[in-house]
């Protein structure tokens, strides 16, 4: 495309106009005839943008993630790119239905029928948004969200029938291919009241892509809601995201995600427990060398009695890379009886690995339970030597301490399948065997 | 088998081993008693070859081999084992994944065939049942959740899986009752052999009675005190340490 816009991240002070760059020409975002409200919505994400840039160190929560050393990288907006059916990677697990998007656009062609109850809706067929697709948060606070709302191309709502339990798990995968892409999709799942289904969210792609995600999850009264994501991207990928979890009335989510690969990252995650009795968890590994980033971002918001929320994130960093946590724990007044859980621990392989840790806890009710704890750490010495006094060489040594301290976090996903996915990610980062975990 | 000659170590640059000398021949049974302080765990440390254990002075000769700059793993390999005093626990590897890594590393090391899955949980299998121990702790992380009497019954089942020609029992009656002492102490003799060792460093006369031991050394103020037949142990009992740290001072 002619017009692509290229995005540079070559950014030495962040002033107003060097926002420009980032955005592109109006015949870029245009001329697809979207309908009214996404055409809107691309206008002011665009505004809001030119006004803000992108986040520097002095903002509030990029205190320890800053997106300057990503200069030479360089993507292009709607870059042309496919992938052949026979190229896409096999499904995670065998008997589950897929959702392809290539470099952010659905591919119906590549993904696989859905079951009875499963409705998927594409981005640009919309037309009266709901508010969970439309009103997403704050642009001017997060300026990587405007610009998910300035690039709105494609995406998705994905509908999860009232009463139905799916029971088969659903891949979404977002492949990226072509030359360095920029994508932006945007997605919602929907899951009706009583409803129950997986889904397995995954990001692939061989070279250099910026994939700049908006996800919305929301569960109805009631609903189960299992949401496993893996980013399976390569060294030269930036993967940011904000994922916003809806829970309504006694409601169950269970998400997860693991990373590896990117060279920079940032998910964001918003449970908010909107109405009573209600559990959500959300828990996540990273594996960081070289000198990748990677930033995770929660925030847990309690707004009505008796629910239950969980944060539970380990990571380990090697050579130069560096680790963000950022977790807090919102308990609005009338949240009473809340049970608020977080922890976040690294470990640190090399001196010059880097750990940055927020843990917050934000309470107005006066009858609630709620912990964090952080620790950061190297390997344990005793277990080191035990191992190798049992004849286990020093690096394989290392290898099983560290999966050990990392499998621990895989312990409250339900399904084993699922486990044993994030295992993998485990050990083949740890370029080990894959070995069951300890119940 | 073993061969420790005029052995001076450091711990933090704090010389512990102060001229220890020690033979043990193949299939002998020795047992070192000592006060505590006496520098017998360090002693297993140092033969173990954990980091931070610096000799300073003397050597080490394990199977005709200078043991003394050599990594734990591979003095494992040469076929050194030590029986922990206080085992480590490592949540989220099971002991079988444990185990079998273990015996493979070794075998490997040894320029052995690993050993195929079938095989290995063959081996496993006979080995728990000669132990009488419970299958069900294959399948927990390594040691974690284990009482004493576990935690050494899972050392035993290492030594056996391992076959070493050296092994170590640091304290391992430490923390066990009579019955667990007695599980443990028949696991060791049924691996007595002609060509294995052991070493066992005790503060109790205790457990000699149910491992009996061929020489007895009292190991106090950094070396070799006194050395006898199971008769010594007996006299320890009886007279406790006093006249070693006399005798020492």
């Amino acid at each position: 495309m002619a017009q692509a816009a290229v995005h540079s991240f070559k950014t030495e002070t962040l002033q107003r106009e060097e926002a420009m760059p980032w955005l592109a020409p109006a015949a870029v975002l245009g001329g697809d005839n979207a309908p009214a409200w996404i055409a809107a919505l691309r206008e002011t994400g665009a505004a809001s943008f030119a006004a803000t840039g992108l986040p520097t160190p002095a903002w509030e929560g990029w205190q320890y993630t800053n997106l300057r050393p990503l200069t030479p990288d360089v993507f292009t907006f709607d870059a042309a790119g496919d992938v052949a059916a026979q190229d896409l990677p096999a499904p995670l697990l065998k008997d589950s239905h897929r959702i392809v998007l290539v470099n952010g656009r659905l591919r119906p062609d590549l993904g696989t029928p859905l079951p009875d109850g499963v409705k998927l809706t594409p981005l640009m067929e919309i037309s009266e948004p709901e508010e969970e697709l439309a009103t997403v948060g704050s642009l001017a606070q997060s300026p990587l969200l405007a610009l998910n709302c300035a690039y709105m191309r494609d995406g998705f709502v994905l509908d999860i029938a009232p009463h139905r339990d799916i029971t088969r798990p659903i891949e979404i995968l977002f492949m990226t291919a072509g030359n360095s892409p920029a994508v932006y999709p945007r997605v919602l799942y929907r899951f009706g009241e009583n409803s129950g289904a997986t889904l397995l969210e995954r990001h692939a792609g061989a070279g250099a892509a910026l994939t700049n995600l908006y996800a919305g999850l929301v569960l109805k009264a009631a609903a189960r809601g299992r949401y496993y994501r893996f980013i399976d991207e390569n060294g030269d990928a930036v993967h940011v995201s904000r994922t916003v979890v809806r829970s309504h009335k006694s409601s169950d989510f269970q998400g997860f995600s693991s990373v590896s690969g990117v060279a920079a990252g940032r998910q964001e995650f918003g449970l908010e427990l909107l109405d009573s009795g209600i559990s959500s968890s959300i828990g996540g590994v990273y594996m960081l060398k070289g000198r990748q980033s990677h930033d995770f971002t929660i925030l847990a918001d309690h707004f009505e009695k008796d629910g239950t929320s969980v944060q539970h994130f380990k990571g380990v960093i090697d050579d130069q890379a560096r680790a963000v946590f950022q977790g807090k724990i919102h308990v609005r007044r009338p949240a009473q009886k809340t049970d608020g859980y977080q922890s976040h621990h690294a470990l640190l392989l090399s001196d010059q690995a880097e750990a940055s840790a927020k843990p917050e806890l934000e309470i107005y009710a006066d009858d609630v339970k709620c912990s964090h704890g952080a620790t950061a750490g190297m390997l344990d010495t005793d277990g080191l030597f035990y191992l190798q006094s049992r004849g286990i060489p020093v690096a394989e040594a290392k290898a099983l301490l560290v999966h050990s301290f990392l499998s621990e976090t895989l312990e409250k996903i339900t399904r084993d399948d699922v486990r044993a996915l994030y295992a993998a990610r485990i050990a083949a980062w740890l370029n080990a065997p894959v070995e069951e975990a300890a119940a | 088998m073993l061969k420790i000659e005029n052995l001076h170590a450091t711990v933090a640059d704090r010389e512990v081993l102060k001229g220890l000398t020690l033979d043990i021949k193949p299939g002998e049974v020795h047992a070192i008693m000592g006060p505590n302080g006496s520098g017998k765990s360090t002693l297993s440390y140092v033969l173990a070859g954990r980091d931070g254990y610096d000799i300073t002075e003397g050597s080490i000769n394990f199977m005709g081999q200078d043991i003394g700059e050599m990594e734990p793993e591979e003095r494992a390999a040469l076929g050194l084992f030590l029986a922990f005093q206080y085992p480590v626990e490592i949540p989220g590897v099971t002991t079988t994944t444990f185990l079998k890594t273990a015996l493979n590393a070794v075998r490997k090391a040894r320029g052995e065939k690993e050993l195929d899955p079938a095989s290995f949980l063959k081996l496993q299998k006979q080995k728990l049942t000669e132990l009488g121990m419970d299958a069900d702790m294959l399948k927990r992380g390594v040691n974690v959740g284990f009482s004493g009497g576990e935690k050494k019954r899972n050392e035993v089942l290492q030594l056996a899986m391992l076959q070493p020609k050296l092994a170590i029992l640091d304290e391992t009656d430490s923390g066990l009752d009579i019955d667990a002492l007695k599980v443990v102490a028949d696991g060791v003799n049924a691996l007595r052999a002609p060509d294995r060792s052991f070493l066992i460093i005790t503060h109790y006369q205790r457990l000699l009675d149910y491992i009996k031991p061929d020489v007895v050394h009292v190991l106090a103020k950094g070396k070799i005190q006194k050395t006898g037949g199971p008769e010594l142990a007996l006299e320890l009992e009886q007279k406790g340490y006093a006249d070693f740290y006399d005798e020492a001072a």
